[in-house]
């Protein structure tokens, strides 16, 4: 990252789709934009509008974050006592009859993973911003592990579709979904969009503008 | 932001080309979930109910966070925290309701848990045995707002909303009746105990019954209830008699509700009507009075076998009873005294006419007019007595006297009081003869006698010695005599036939006096008036 030529300072633009190497020499102007010569996508040399996008994703997701834990995900009736269980009071259910490793799973995926989605994301986006120097290739292993982990608290609601379909044995056990699973749902996605409308490249450009 | 970097001459003011800066769609999506997340919030704020304190002696069963509290098995709250009470006597248990359950909590509203209940008659709650107690909860409708409530430990028998009506009983004892006993008529269950509580005064005991409609339209004027509560046994003559209302009331109470055809009327009961609770369905039939007029009346003669609960009869009908009999000593006077307090139900006198007169001048005038009390026998097995009133117009004149608390009727002696005064009278000089000095003086006059008849026992051998044979030679003279005797006065002799003649005339007397005798017998005036008349 010292020296070395970019794609960016070259003129080129790599297709985000199938992966051309192209040059673009017309500057971008109003509704004129490079298209890949080879399958037709749209060419640009940042995601476009990626910090307003990732922002509003990541608030979005943050607001819904709260009704996800504070709502009931699931109402169990099992011999007529009813109870409806959020995901915290899901794990403390398990950690309380002693299935650590299930309390724990539910506790990573369901509760941590989107907190530190969250944290990270926020993070990356202020660094950038702010053109933050520091580390930036441990910010950029940050925003992989963002990447890859998200989808994994999805976890909770298969689960939860899982169970609702299979307990149902009418007045001695029957588990509904609740509207928390939605929203659980919601934040899932929103933070998995969030980081794909991240662009990390930002996280160089910031490298690359001070060295000029 | 794209710049557009050309070489025109300074001169002309060069136009920025920019990308117009548009509103960027994507921040419709925090917007959407900011509007989600205050419309939740907003919900979560409106949908936070009143928090109530219900205080219970156990909170055996309920769970802070997980016990409903239900009406109708609809959840209108929940159980948040379960603590207890500083003075450690109770638990506290706060519960979140509904907001739209507010303005039912008021001071009326009850609450109670709702655990499994298997009673005689009756098993509850079943439901709770696997998904744990509930807390019921009965909307209140009136009164003030409340927040602090007492748990009920068990359950109320509700009857809001429940087409029927509810009936005042009283009675002398609970008997084995607790809320929740049913009610029949003529077997079937049409009702139950709502609530008992002993009378403030404390000698009775107040029910209140629920009688479901259309049954309650049974309930008249003249409606009997009685305790049904365990056997009625009856052993005569027949035979072996059990009877009884159900098997439930055997083991549980129960109360039985009956009209008989009577001569009192009928129609639909008062509405503070208060009905009386019989103890057994015979005691129905003896009517009890709620309106007692209380009386005092002082006996001078013994009141053996008059008790308590004896009857006050007026010409061999019960009009009232007997309350309390006392023996009084007066210092003053040095006598003693027998006031005795009956009691006469006016009820049981069906009045007729229109003439309106108030009560003391009415008994005044009555009084004037003979009435009397008597103490009467009414078993001369027994000897129980009561107390008959009656009109004695030839009884001494007397009035009503008001002594205390109470007015006392004149009384005059018993019908046998007299005959057993001169009884006691001529008893009293039997007891008066010297008994022993007779009986001495007889022993006396016996051991005398003793005496006697030794001397003449020794005079008797004297006798035999001396005068036998003297006696022998006199009987063979007597025996000479009499062959004299019979020759001169034999069955041939003159003598003898005229004493025959005699005889047949004295025979003939004798007729005649007899007759006469008879006639006088009949006729006593012919003493005075001679035998006149001719006979009839």
């Amino acid at each position: 990252m010292t020296g070395a030529r970019t794609a960016a300072t070259a003129g080129l633009i790599g297709c985000k789709t199938c992966h051309l190497l192209c040059r673009v020499t017309v500057p971008v102007q109003g509704r004129r934009a490079p298209y890949c010569p080879r399958c037709g996508a749209l060419l640009r040399r940042r995601k476009e509008n990626s910090l307003a996008r990732t922002w509003a994703l990541i608030i979005a997701a943050g607001l819904l974050y709260l009704p996800a834990n504070l709502i009931p995900i699931t109402r169990s009736t099992s011999l007529g006592s009813v109870h409806e269980d959020t995901i915290m009071s899901g794990v403390i259910y398990f950690v309380k009859t002693g299935s650590w490793f299930v309390a724990l799973v539910i506790f990573v995926a369901s509760i941590l993973v989107p907190l530190l989605k969250l944290i990270i994301l926020t993070f990356l986006l202020i660094s950038v911003q702010r053109g933050w120097k520091w580390r930036p290739r441990d910010r950029a292993l940050l925003y992989r592990i963002t990447e890859g982990i998200g989808r994994w608290s999805m976890i909770d609601i298969f689960v939860i579709t899982i169970t609702v379909a299979l307990v149902k044995l009418g007045a001695l056990a029957d588990i509904q979904a609740m509207p928390g699973g939605i929203f659980f749902g919601a934040v899932v996605v929103l933070t998995m969009l969030a980081a794909e409308a991240f662009d990390p490249r930002l996280i160089w450009d910031a490298m690359e503008e001070n060295h000029d | 932001m794209t710049e557009s970097n050309g070489n025109r001459p300074p001169d002309v003011a060069q136009a920025v080309v920019t990308r117009k800066k548009t509103f960027s769609i994507i921040w419709v999506v925090p917007l959407v979930a900011l509007i989600i997340g205050g419309i939740l919030a907003i919900k979560a704020v409106r949908e936070k109910g009143p928090m109530v304190t219900i205080s219970f002696k156990t909170a055996d069963g309920l769970v802070a966070g997980k016990t409903k509290i239900k009406y109708k098995d609809v959840d209108v709250g929940e159980v948040r925290n379960i603590r207890i009470s500083e003075d450690l006597s109770h638990v506290l248990v706060e519960a979140e309701i509904r907001p739209e359950g507010e303005k039912y909590l008021t001071e009326e509203t009850l609450f109670w848990v709702v655990r499994a209940r298997i009673a005689a008659g009756e098993v509850s709650g079943l439901g709770t045995l696997f998904s744990g107690a509930f807390i019921g909860i009965e909307p209140g409708r009136k009164g003030n707002s409340a927040r602090r409530f007492e748990g009920l430990e068990t359950p109320p028998i509700l009857t809001t909303g429940q087409p029927g009506a509810q009936f005042s009983l009283t009675s002398e004892r609970l008997g084995s009746l607790s809320v929740g006993s049913p009610v029949y008529f003529r077997q079937i269950k049409v009702g139950q105990v709502i609530e008992y509580d002993l009378d403030p005064g404390g000698d009775h005991i107040n029910f209140t019954i629920f009688i479901n409609a259309p049954h309650h339209l049974r309930v008249q004027k003249n409606t009997r209830f009685w305790n049904a509560s365990g056997i009625d046994f009856t052993a005569n003559a027949q035979g072996i008699k059990v009877n009884t209302e159900s098997l439930v009331t055997v083991l549980e109470g129960g109360i039985a509700f009956d009209t008989p055809a009577s001569l009192q009327e009928g129609g639909p009961p008062a509405k503070d009507q208060v009905f009386t609770l019989y103890p057994d369905r015979d005691s129905t039939h003896e009517l009890t009075y709620s309106q007692k007029t209380y009386y005092l009346l002082h006996f001078t003669d013994s009141v053996r076998g008059l008790v308590p609960g004896a009857p006050v009869e007026f010409r061999g009908i019960k009009v009232g009873e007997v309350a309390d009999i006392k023996l009084q000593f007066d210092r003053d006077k040095l006598e003693f005294l027998i006031p005795v307090l009956i009691f006469i139900e006016p009820e049981r006198i069906q009045v007729m006419g229109q003439q309106v007169f108030d009560e003391k001048a009415r008994l005044q005038v009555l009084v004037r007019r003979g009435l009397r009390a008597q103490l009467k026998t009414g078993n001369l097995v027994t000897g129980s007595s009561f107390v008959e009133l009656d009109f004695h117009p030839d009884a001494s004149p007397a009035e009503i006297v008001r002594n205390g608390d109470y007015p006392e009727l004149p009384t005059i002696p018993p019908p046998f009081g007299e005959i057993a005064q001169s009884l006691s009278r001529i008893l009293k000089k039997i007891e008066k003869l010297p008994l022993e000095e007779i009986s001495r003086g007889l022993e006396d006059t016996l051991v005398r006698l003793n005496d006697n008849l030794d001397e003449s026992r020794i005079m008797l051998g004297g006798i035999n010695r001396e005068v036998l044979p003297e006696l022998t030679s006199a009987i063979r003279e007597i025996e000479s005599t009499m062959e004299e005797i019979n020759a001169s006065y034999g069955t041939d002799s003159k003598i003898n036939y005229a004493l025959g003649n005699t005889l047949t005339e004295l025979g003939r007397a004798a007729r005649a006096a007899r007759v006469l005798a008879d006639y006088l017998e009949r006729h006593p005036e012919a003493l005075i008036q001679g035998k006149g008349g001719p006979q009839p």
